[in-house]
This record gives structure tokens, C-alpha cells and sequence, in this order.
């Protein structure tokens, strides 16, 4: 994850500082800068969420930083699409022009507003096709997806690599990137299972809170899940992680596995044991926010414009320039390698392993899997 | 010079529209039992209110021990060792008598109660003065003489040396009031100044050393007991002659109007009945009187005749018309008139203004009310039209909110409100409670009069002097039975007591 | 005397002065918080948060837009805080506000989207549901004397989880966005009727609810000081003995009473969730609309109209936060504002007496004078 940060930010210094050097006569650098204001967009959740709205808010202020350019994050009054398009006006009254917006909430506010705004670019991440309805994107919004179902493969293909024969899923709300994640991560506990020739002795527990942050009904069902020989979960949906956290802690040996972005350091920090976090699925957010910030005060906008693209793996070689990876800096497996890592990887990338992308059922598998019904 | 513990000297104090005290002057000896005597609404609250540190006199000055001392708020009254036992008692209900006793005193050392000491040094002042409570028990188990005791107890606790006593018999049984006296008298003998707020005549002219009078605001003066009478007291208060007794002529009594047979009421405190087997009838012209002690089943028999509490056999008739399950409204509309005994309770709803509860049962007659819709314009006529009639007095007339008014008003309201309503039986309760005996006089003669008028009246009372004035028939109730039936004209207060103490019952109405 | 001090002792005006002076003092008490929080920029936040949707003053339609809704999220807290109000004129706290509101979304959001009915028959059944659920607290009060706040908030929880349940279905939620569908998606008919959209910046949202709401707010101020009816409550709200005694029937009362403010909360939720405005999430908790709206009855001193007043008042400061700098200020202080004023509204009696004190003094001093 931090190798993709340092890796871009070394890329867009030098591409800043080599269009500054090379276009002074066009002084595209100065003005084109400072003619961007960068806002973000909060969805239900809030920039402390130690995940997906922080993750967006964290890497597009650094950006703005690094940048020089203005930034400033909105927070809508309510969880509504009309407090998001209230967020959106404000922003652009107060001459923001470039709004990032994380979430699949936020695809009826690019609907409302986009064509009347023409000059604000809009990056909207995890915003799929599928909420836009028949809305043909305009020239100024962008759109990224993420190949979930590959990073929570990969989870839980190195869990029970690992060692792990109990599992649990714990998702957010059952909204379809949680689903990718849940249903990956069932596929790479059943392959590796298989692979292993144990599939009948591993087990996976699935349910949605309901909801993207933990409470104490979750964090009940989570205590039962550990005390009837669960390992591990896998908390995948916004803060929902705390409940999971805080009912590992009570169990000897009982894991979390993260989401979104490296989260052992969040989860060792809050309950004081480096050991309790696994690993994370990730998706690149941050390098997605990065990347496309930088090409579009690059003026390499149109590769983008009007685009929703889906994000995956880019390379079979280096890990670390993929959208979906597990975090190889905090890397805290034994028997699943990074070397382990770097073969699933490549393979996944060569087509040797399928993954399944389908939301709509629950992947055939010769594990069993268990099915919950959602707690809120 | 006169040895004055407490001085209030020309103490006035100004209310938006009147002047509650004006230039008032009130000596306390050190030892003695000093009555103050007024009307509802003289200003004896207000002077005391300024005693106690609630209101700033505008002119005045307050001397203890002959020097001058500021009195800004109740704290620095408790700190100059003036206390005062409430009509309505302070006490926590389900706290013990002890724990009530020393609560906001609490003895401790390092914080932790020390109630030992307390209790010892309770039970001692208990002895001394005779004042009898068991500390164990609960406030609501104790009958309500007992919790004034443990009023007074709470101030002799906290080494208090002025005590006021604020209409303490109120709400006293005749037995209760003669305890009091005895120790107050007792406390007066041991060094304690006393301050004894009351209009009751008899009272003070069985205690009181002197008696200082107020009449609406102003001071009238300050007399020995020992050489005045009644009379002249009452006169002083009132501003006029009063009478004690009741002029009425023979009643002449025709057909029953209400006929009760066999009447029971559940208790709520035990299991055995609080009216049990109650019959008897009050003709038109009569004015027939329950007396007895207070707590022998006079509050649940009304309750019972009224409808506010449940019967559990018998049957009641008012003119002929069986009204035993039938609704209070049923009754309201069907010729009963209601002074309750409790006005605050039941009798006036205090936050509505006078207007709003004179029309308390009537609202929704066609005369106040169209199609839902209430016509202020006859609610207030009718309001205006009653105040006058009985000398209802309040501060902003109709819309005057009731429980800004005084005590003697408030009961005027009602009686007033009862007595024009249509009705052919009036059950009036301790008509006369907590009033002066300008307002006694009053509500007295209105009361012959509705008898006069052929309304049959039905009184329950606690005071003998009402019950023998007032009445033409007298039944007595003992433990929730009528035990016996006495003529007022040829019976005694003694013989009457026999029958209230339970001693004596009527042939025929034994156990 | 009395005739010349009268406005300034009246209490409908004391009772405006003291909520005027609970929210100004709020106001300050959030400026001091900004002080705290960030000095340099503390009259900058103070004034956006005042500002609010005046900031778009350059472009009227959309400053009129958002003018609208402002007094169309403020609609349900109003509607909530008057059925608050008349349950407590007749000495009921209806704390199941919030579960009624909660029915009242289920009846609402069911039988438009899952039933496909015309708004006027689902904001019936809004209102039907939400009186139901208070006739049950209720019942409970008038025949086991169960207390209403316990009754309440028990039932509270239970249309919680009825509406999760409920609303949780695949004919109601659309499960890809773990929302309510859109009620114009499913059934355009199921959509309150607009009102007055084109003056405010064609906003969508501006439906008849505003009228209804300030209908609601006036029948409600009549019923309660013109009407036997509402003479009946008030009396057993103040002395429920003396009721009795004076022949009403404080069982068929109290009954009356919560079905009423039932109703009304349950037209309250109709009437933000049938404008299309906000869609039900599953949640596990009750919406806060109900609690939000004792503290608005208290800020409007229990007056049908002045409820009105708090609740835009509430609502304004609320949406004001969002215009907040953020790299200066979080975003919720305006909530902690809103918070604070709400807080306040306990001290409205207080602030009340206190009031009537110094006019006291005032006028006692000013007699002596002349």
C-alpha cells in the first residue's frame, strides 16, 4: 500500500516537476494548478472511519498538500441524496471544482448534478454502473470499481493457507462491493481448502450487520461465533471491524482480518496487540485518487472523462502495483508466504485461477458454508 | 425594657396591586406563645415569608436579641435559630421518622453518618418534651399528628429556639389539637419563644400568652390573652361583630332525597372494610351530619356516595332514582352537588383560571358550549356573575389563574360553583376547612339557606362546633359504621365524644 | 397598573422572550465553542452557520431551493414536536413519538412503494398507524396503569424492529443500495403533491406537507383552547382527580389523547417520507425525530406555533453546520450547537420564572416610585 503511495507520489513529483521545467513558456504548471480546488465528500460515515471515507479524505489532502492546491471535505447533514447534492452545490459555491466523492451512495448525486456542472470534475470511486442506472456519463466524472472478490480471494486463500479452519465473514451492509468481498473471500477459502484436501473439516460463517459500523448486537453475535471455535473474521464494511475487534480480543488466539486498506496498524493500535490482525483485503483507494488527481492537473483527463472503469490487477509481476493486494509490509503469516503471495497472485492474474465475480449467489463450494441472517 | 427575642419593626412589603404587609410591628417575648390572628390573605404569610429571608420588606427592620440583623435568604433565618413546622409537612415519605429528623443536619464523621448520636440525642429531646414518635418507622405508616411531631422534633434537633407554627391543627383530630397545645406549652416552659400562626379563637385562648392581629395588610394591634374574649378577637380580625352561632329556624323536612342501604367500601390499607354497612336517608329541608374522628371511613363513604371510589355492595338512591353504578357524571347531571374535602385535590383544577373552574362540571351544557366549541362569553358572564353573588375575591377577576388566589377564596369558588348548580342534594365536606371565621360565618348561612330552599344537605365534618350548630340530625361514624343518631338540640359535646371514641353505640347498631 | 404592564407579563410573550433568549444564548454558547476550537476563524464559522443558505444570495433559485428545504426537513420535527405538545397538555409524556413516527414511516413507505397506493390513502394509513401504536401505550395507561414513557419506549423498540423487518423486504428495499426504492421509481402516485415549488427554485420536495403542517399546528392551538374537548384534556393533564371528580372519563382521555399524538407523529413521518426526500435505511435505532421533538415543543413553550418557529429555527441551525469550513471546524459542531440550545430548552421554565421575577421587581419598584 505505502509502496504504491511513495511510488506515485515519487511519479507525480516527477511529472510535475518535469512539465514545470519543460512548459514554462506555457505556465500550464502554476496557473493549472492553482486553478484546481480540490473538496471531497463524506458518505453515511465520517473521515475518522478508519477506512473508506478516511482513506479518500487522507489521500486527497495529501494530494492537495503536496500539490499547493485548496482543499476542503463536506459533510452532507444526513445520509440522504439530496443532503449529497446540498454537499455538492456548497462545495462548488465555495469554487471547488474538482469533488471526489467515495461510495456507491453517491451515483444519484453524479446523476443530479453532472451535467449542470460541467466544469467540475467529479471522481467518484466505487460508483459501478449499476448506480447509475441508464445515466451516460458526462465528459467531467470519472468512475472507479474495484475487483473486490480478487483481494478477499486472496484473504482467504492465505487464511486457511495459514492454517485457519474456522472462518468468519462479517459484512457491512449486504450492498454489492461488500458482496464481492464476501463471496471472493468464501471462493479462496474453499480453493485453498480443496488444494489442501481438507475441505471438509473448513468452515465459514457468513452475515451482514446491516449496517457499516459496530454495536453491541454485533459485536454479541461475533462473541458466539469465537466461543463455538471461529478463528478468524473477516470485517469487511466500514468501522463494522470494532465489533469483531473487540470480541477477538476476549478469546485466546481468536483473529481479525481487514478491509479496504491495512488495518493491523488501526487494529494493534486500538486494542494494544499487534498480533490480532491477520492481514487486510485492500483495494487501492488511495492510489486511485492519487493517480487520477495527478493526470488530471497533468491534463490527462480524457483517458478518464466519462469513464467507469474497473479496477483489479495490472500486474502478474509486482504485486504492489495492483488495485487489490494484501499488504506485504506488515506482512505477519508464516505459512502462507509473501512468495505464497506473489505466485496467487500471478496466477490470478494469468488466468490460472477464476474468480467469480456474480453478487446475485452464493458461490458453489466444498467447504461448508453457513449463512447467517443479517443481524440489524 | 422587655426582653424581645424576635422584632419585626414596621416591616411593609409591596405586591404588584397591594400591599401584603403595611407598616407592621410584631414582638416576640423570649419564653412566650404569641398567636398571630388574621383572615385568609391578611398577611400573616407574607410577614412570615419576610421572617424566613423569601421576600425583601421595602421598609423595616428585623432585630434578634435587640440587635439588627439581614435575613437574605432562609439559611440565615435557620442560622439565627428560627424554625417552623408547615401546614403542609416537609417530610420525605418513605424515609424513617429519624431519617427525616436529621436530613440536611446528617451528624458524620469523615463522612460517614453517624446516626447513633443521632438517634440518642432524638429520643431525648423526645422524653423531654414528650413528644412520642418511634424512629423506625416510616413516614406514610405514621398518622399525621405523629409527622407534626417529627415536624417539631426536626427543629428542636437543630437546637432551634424560635419556632413558628404555621396553622398547625389544620389538620389535627380534636385529641391531636389537645396534645399540641400541651406541648407547646410544655416547649414554652422550657425557654422557646413560639410564633403561632392560626384564626382558630379557641386555640388561642387556650395557649396564647398574647396575640397580635392583622386585618388585610395592616396592623391592628397586639392584645393579652388573658383579658380579652372571643369576641373581641374575632371582632379585631374581622373589622366587625361576628356571630358564632348559627341562626336557623326548625328544619322542616319532606320526602328522602337520598337513600343509602347497606353501604360498603373496600379499604385500601387492610383487608377488612372502611365503610361498612352504612345505611340511612337525608330528606329535603334537612341538613343531616356525619361526625367521627378523622380516618373513620367519612372520606371513602363520599367517595363511595360520590362515585370517586368504588362500592363493593349496597345500593344508593338519590330521589328515587337508583344511582349506585351509575357515572360521576350521571350524578353531577342528575341533582348532586359536591364540595369535596380536599379542594385541591378534587375540587379545582388550580392551573385553569377562576372562569374555567366554575364551569368544572357544566362545560359541556349547551349553555357553555356549541357543537364542542366552548362560548367564552357565557363562561365568563356566568364566572362574573357568581364571584359576585358569593364574594368570590381574586387579583384579575374571571381570568385570574385559581391557584394564585387565597385558600378562603379558592373554597368560595367551589362552594359557589356547587351551590348554583341544579341539584336536589348537596354533600358538602369540611365546608369550612382552613377558613377564617368571617368565611365560616358565610358558607354557614349559605348552607341553612340551600336547606331553606329544600335542597337536603349532607355534611361531614371534623369540627364539633360546626357539626352542633349546623346540623338537624347527627350521625356518628366509628370505624367505618354509623354507630349512633343524635338530636344536636338535646345532646352533649360529651355524649357525642362517647359516641365518636367508639365507647357507645345505638341499640341496634351494635357489632 | 395592571392594564399598561400587561404585554411585557403576558405569558405568551414572556414565554416567546424566554425561547428567544434560550436560543440566543445557544447561539453564543456555540460561538464560544468556536473560539475554542479555532479563535482565528470564529466569527467567519459563526456567521456561515447564520448565513446558511443565504450564502447562494448571488443565485436565487438555488438560494430558494434550499430555502425549501430547510422548511421541508423541518416538517417532521414540527409535526413531532406538536403531537409531543398535545400529549403533554394533557399531562402525558408521549415519549413513543419516536416509535409512532417509526409505524408511521412503515405504513407510509409500505403502502406506496410495496402497494403501489395514491398518497392520499398511505398518508391515512401513516396516520392510522401511528395512532394504533399510541392507542397501545394508551390502553396500557388507562387499564393496567402502565406508565406511558415505559409503554412508550418499549414500543419504541418493537416498531424498530417491525419497520427493519418490514421495510427490510425485497418489495420495499432495494437491496443493492440497502434503501427504500425511490417512491417516484415505483409509484409516482405514492409522491405528495407539490406546492409552491416554482417559488422556491423548483425544488421537488415542496409538497403540501408545509400547508398541512402549519393546518395541523393551528387545529391543534383551536382544539386545545376552544373546544371542550381540548378543555377535558387540559384538566386531566393538570388534575386528573379533579377531572374525575368534575365527571370526565380520564381513561377514554388519555386513550384519546395518545391515539391523537399518535396520529400526528405518524402523519409526521408521512409527511417527509412521502415527499421523496429521504428513503429508510435499516438502522438500529430508533429515529431521533421523536426525541428532537420534546426539545422543540419546550423551545416553542408549548404553543402549536411557536413549535412551528422552533423547529425551522432547530432545523436552520442544523443544516447551517454543513456550511461550516471544515479544514477549521468538524462539521458537527453545528449538532453540538443544536445540541447545547436543546439542553437549554430544560432551562425555559427556569429562564421563564426568572423573567416574571424581574418584571415583578420591575413594576413593584416602578409602584413605589409613583
Amino acid at each position: 500500500m505505502k509502496k504504491i503511495l511513495s511510488l506515485l507520489m515519487v511519479m507525480a513529483l516527477a511529472v510535475t516537476m518535469l512539465a514545470g521545467c519543460g512548459s514554462s513558456s506555457a505556465s500550464s504548471d502554476a496557473s493549472g494548478d492553482a486553478s484546481y480546488k480540490i473538496a471531497m465528500i463524506t458518505d453515511s460515515g465520517d473521515i475518522t472511519d478508519m477506512s473508506f471515507n478516511q482513506t479518500t479524505y487522507e489521500a486527497s489532502k495529501a494530494f492537495a498538500e503536496t500539490n499547493g492546491l485548496d482543499f476542503q471535505y463536506y459533510k452532507p447533514t444526513e445520509d440522504s441524496d439530496e443532503a449529497r447534492i446540498a454537499s455538492f452545490n456548497n462545495a462548488v459555491a465555495d469554487g471547488y471544482n474538482v469533488v471526489v466523492v467515495p461510495g456507491y451512495l453517491f451515483g444519484n448525486m453524479i446523476i443530479a448534478v453532472a451535467d449542470d456542472n460541467p466544469d467540475v470534475t467529479i471522481i467518484a470511486l466505487d460508483v459501478s454502473e449499476g448506480d447509475l442506472g441508464d445515466y451516460t456519463l458526462p465528459e467531467n466524472v470519472a468512475c472507479f470499481t474495484y475487483q473486490e472478490e480478487i483481494a478477499g480471494y486472496m484473504a482467504g486463500f492465505a487464511a486457511v493457507k495459514e492454517g485457519y479452519t474456522q472462518l468468519g465473514f462479517l459484512g457491512g451492509m449486504a450492498v454489492p462491493a461488500v458482496i464481492r468481498y464476501g463471496y471472493g473471500f468464501v471462493q479462496g477459502c474453499n480453493d485453498a481448502a480443496v488444494a489442501m484436501g481438507i475441505a471438509d473439516q473448513v468452515n465459514v460463517n457468513y452475515v451482514y450487520g446491516g449496517q457499516f459500523y459496530g454495536d453491541d448486537a454485533i459485536t454479541a453475535v461475533m462473541d458466539t461465533w469465537y466461543a463455538n471455535g471461529t478463528q478468524v473474521v473477516f470485517a469487511c464494511g466500514g468501522g463494522i471491524w470494532t465489533s469483531a475487534g473487540d470480541a477477538a480480543v476476549k478469546v485466546d488466539g481468536a483473529k481479525v482480518i481487514g478491509v479496504d486498506v491495512d488495518q493491523s496498524g488501526t487494529i494493534a493500535a486500538k486494542y494494544d496487540r499487534d498480533d490480532l490482525c491477520v492481514t487486510s483485503a485492500m483495494k487501492g483507494l488511495a492510489a486511485t485518487v492519487d493517480a487520477t488527481l495527478q493526470d488530471l492537473i497533468d491534463g490527462n483527463w480524457s483517458k478518464y472523462a466519462g469513464q467507469v472503469e474497473n479496477l483489479g490487477l495490472v500486474s502478474g509481476d509486482d504485486p504492489s502495483l495492483n488495485y487489490v493486494q494484501l499488504p506485504t509490509e506488515t506482512w505477519s503469516m508464516t505459512n502462507f508466504t509473501v512468495d505464497d503471495y506473489n505466485t496467487l497472485v500471478s496466477d490470478i492474474f494469468s488466468g490460472n485461477v477464476t474468480i467469480s465475480n456474480d453478487t446475485e449467489n452464493m458461490p458453489a463450494t466444498d467447504i461448508t458454508v453457513e449463512t447467517f441472517d443479517n443481524i440489524h | 425594657m422587655e426582653d424581645y427575642v424576635i422584632e419585626m419593626l414596621h416591616i411593609t412589603k409591596e405586591f404588584p396591586g397591594i400591599i401584603a404587609n403595611d407598616d407592621i410591628t410584631l414582638q416576640l417575648k423570649r419564653g412566650e406563645i404569641h398567636a398571630l390572628l388574621g383572615e385568609n390573605g391578611a398577611g400573616k404569610s407574607t410577614l412570615m415569608s419576610v421572617l424566613f429571608g423569601l421576600y425583601t420588606p421595602e421598609k423595616g427592620v428585623i432585630k434578634k436579641d435587640g440587635k439588627e440583623v439581614k435575613i437574605n435568604n432562609p439559611n440565615d433565618a435557620t442560622d439565627l435559630g428560627i424554625g417552623m413546622v408547615h401546614q403542609h409537612f416537609m417530610l420525605v415519605d418513605i424515609f424513617t421518622v429519624l431519617d427525616n429528623i436529621i436530613l440536611g443536619a446528617e451528624p458524620n464523621k469523615f463522612g460517614f453518618l453517624t446516626k447513633d448520636e443521632a438517634r440518642k440525642k432524638v429520643m431525648a429531646l423526645s422524653e423531654k418534651y414528650n413528644l412520642k414518635v418511634d424512629p423506625d418507622a416510616l413516614i406514610e405508616d405514621i398518622t399525621v399528628g405523629m409527622q407534626q411531631r417529627v415536624e417539631i422534633l426536626k427543629m428542636l434537633y437543630r437546637d432551634n429556639d424560635i419556632l413558628i407554627f404555621d396553622e398547625p391543627t389544620a389538620v389535627l383530630t380534636p385529641q391531636e389539637i389537645d396534645e399540641l397545645m400541651k406541648i407547646m406549652k410544655e416547649l414554652a416552659k422550657e425557654g422557646k419563644s413560639i410564633l403561632f400562626i392560626t384564626h382558630k379563637l379557641n386555640e388561642i385562648m387556650e395557649v396564647a400568652d398574647r396575640c397580635s392581629i392583622l386585618r388585610k395588610g395592616k396592623y391592628i394591634g397586639t392584645v393579652d390573652v388573658a383579658n380579652t374574649t372571643k369576641e373581641e378577637l374575632s371582632s379585631m380580625m374581622v373589622g366587625r361583630d361576628v356571630k358564632f352561632a348559627v341562626d336557623k329556624d326548625e328544619a322542616k323536612p319532606k320526602e328522602d332525597v337520598l337513600k343509602v342501604e347497606n353501604v360498603c367500601v373496600k379499604s385500601k390499607l387492610h383487608n377488612k372494610d372502611a365503610v361498612h354497612n352504612v345505611s340511612f336517608n337525608v330528606r329535603a329541608g334537612e341538613i343531616v351530619c356525619i361526625a367521627g374522628i378523622d380516618g373513620n371511613g367519612q372520606t371513602e363513604f363520599v367517595g363511595g356516595l360520590t362515585g370517586l371510589e368504588d362500592i363493593s355492595s349496597g345500593k344508593i338512591y338519590l330521589d328515587g332514582d337508583d344511582i349506585t353504578n351509575k357515572s360521576i357524571r350521571y350524578k353531577n347531571t342528575h341533582g348532586m352537588s359536591h364540595i369535596p374535602e380536599d379542594r385541591h385535590k378534587h375540587g379545582l383544577v388550580l392551573d385553569y383560571t377562576l372562569e374555567e373552574n366554575m364551569i368544572l362540571q357544566r362545560y359541556f351544557e349547551p349553555e357553555f358550549s356549541n357543537h364542542g366549541i366552548i362560548k367564552k362569553d357565557a363562561m365568563r358572564e356566568y364566572s362574573d356573575r357568581l364571584s359576585e353573588a358569593f364574594d368570590v375575591r381574586s387579583g384579575e377577576g374571571a381570568k385570574t389563574v385559581v391557584r394564585s388566589m387565597s385558600g378562603g377564596n379558592q373554597q368560595k369558588a367551589i362552594v359557589a360553583r356547587e351551590m348554583d348548580r341544579e341539584h336536589k342534594l348537596l354533600i358538602a365536606v369540611q365546608p369550612t376547612r382552613g377558613l377564617d371565621v368571617g368565611a365560616i360565618e358565610y358558607i354557614h348561612e349559605e348552607i341553612v339557606k340551600q336547606r331553606d330552599s329544600g335542597a337536603a344537605v349532607l355534611l361531614v365534618s371534623l369540627e364539633l362546633d360546626e357539626v352542633m350548630n349546623l346540623s338537624d340530625r347527627i350521625l356518628v361514624m366509628y370505624e367505618g359504621e354509623i354507630v349512633g343518631e343524635v338530636n344536636p338540640k338535646t345532646t352533649t359535646l360529651q355524649k357525642l365524644g362517647l359516641y365518636m371514641s367508639g365507647a357507645k353505640r345505638d341499640t341496634g347498631k351494635e357489632a | 397598573m395592571n392594564e399598561k404592564t400587561s404585554f411585557s407579563k403576558r405569558p405568551g410573550v414572556q414565554t416567546l422572550l424566554v425561547s428567544v433568549l434560550c436560543a440566543a444564548f445557544g447561539v453564543f454558547l456555540g460561538f464560544i465553542i468556536l473560539l475554542l476550537m479555532n479563535p482565528a476563524h470564529a466569527v467567519e464559522g459563526m456567521g456561515a452557520i447564520l448565513r446558511n443558505f443565504f450564502k447562494y444570495d448571488n443565485n436565487i433559485t438555488t438560494l430558494m431551493y434550499y430555502f425549501g428545504s430547510a422548511i421541508v426537513k423541518s416538517v417532521p420535527i414540527i409535526l413531532c414536536s406538536e403531537a409531543i405538545l398535545f400529549a403533554f397538555k394533557a399531562g402525558l409524556f408521549n415519549i413513543g413519538v419516536a416509535g409512532q413516527y417509526t409505524v408511521g414511516i412503515i405504513a407510509s413507505l409500505y403502502t406506496s412503494v410495496a402497494l403501489g397506493w395514491h398518497w392520499f390513502f398511505c398518508v391515512l394509513a401513516a396516520i392510522a398507524a401511528g395512532a394504533i401504536w399510541g392507542f397501545f401505550s394508551g390502553f396500557l395507561k388507562a387499564n393496567f396503569n402502565v406508565n406511558e414513557v415505559i409503554a412508550g419506549i418499549m414500543l419504541n423498540w418493537i416498531s424498530l424492529y417491525l419497520c427493519n423487518i418490514i421495510l427490510g423486504q425485497e418489495t420495499v428495499m432495494n437491496v443493492s443500495k440497502s434503501e427504500t426504492y425511490d417512491i417516484a421509481e415505483k409509484n409516482a402516485s405514492g409522491l405528495l403533491p407539490g406546492f409552491l415549488q416554482g417559488v422556491f427554485g423548483n425544488n421537488q420536495y415542496m409538497t403540501i406537507a408545509i400547508p398541512i403542517t402549519i393546518i395541523v399546528a393551528v387545529v391543534i392551538l383551536f382544539v386545545l383552547n376552544k373546544t371542550t374537548f381540548g378543555y377535558e384534556l387540559k384538566a386531566t393533564g393538570h388534575n386528573k382527580e379533579a377531572a374525575r371528580y368534575a365527571g370526565m372519563n380520564p381513561k377514554r382521555n388519555v386513550i384519546f389523547t395518545l391515539m391523537i399524538s399518535g396520529a400526528i407523529a405518524g402523519l409526521a413521518a408521512s409527511m417527509i417520507y412521502l415527499t421523496g426526500i429521504e428513503h429508510y435505511k435499516i438502522s438500529s435505532s430508533v429515529p431521533g425525530m421523536g426525541f428532537n421533538g420534546i426539545a422543540v415543543a419546550f423551545l416553542g413553550g408549548l404553543n402549536p406555533i411557536g413549535a412551528i418557529l422552533a423547529g425551522f429555527f432547530v432545523e436552520y441551525l442544523t443544516l447551517g453546520g454543513q456550511y461550516l469550513n471544515t479544514n477549521y471546524y468538524n462539521p458537527q459542531v453545528a449538532d453540538l450547537m443544536v445540541a447545547i440550545i436543546i439542553y437549554l430548552c430544560g432551562f425555559v421554565l427556569f429562564f421563564k420564572h426568572l423573567f416574571s421575577q424581574i418584571g415583578k421587581n420591575k413594576a413593584v419598584k416602578k409602584e413605589v416610585q409613583e
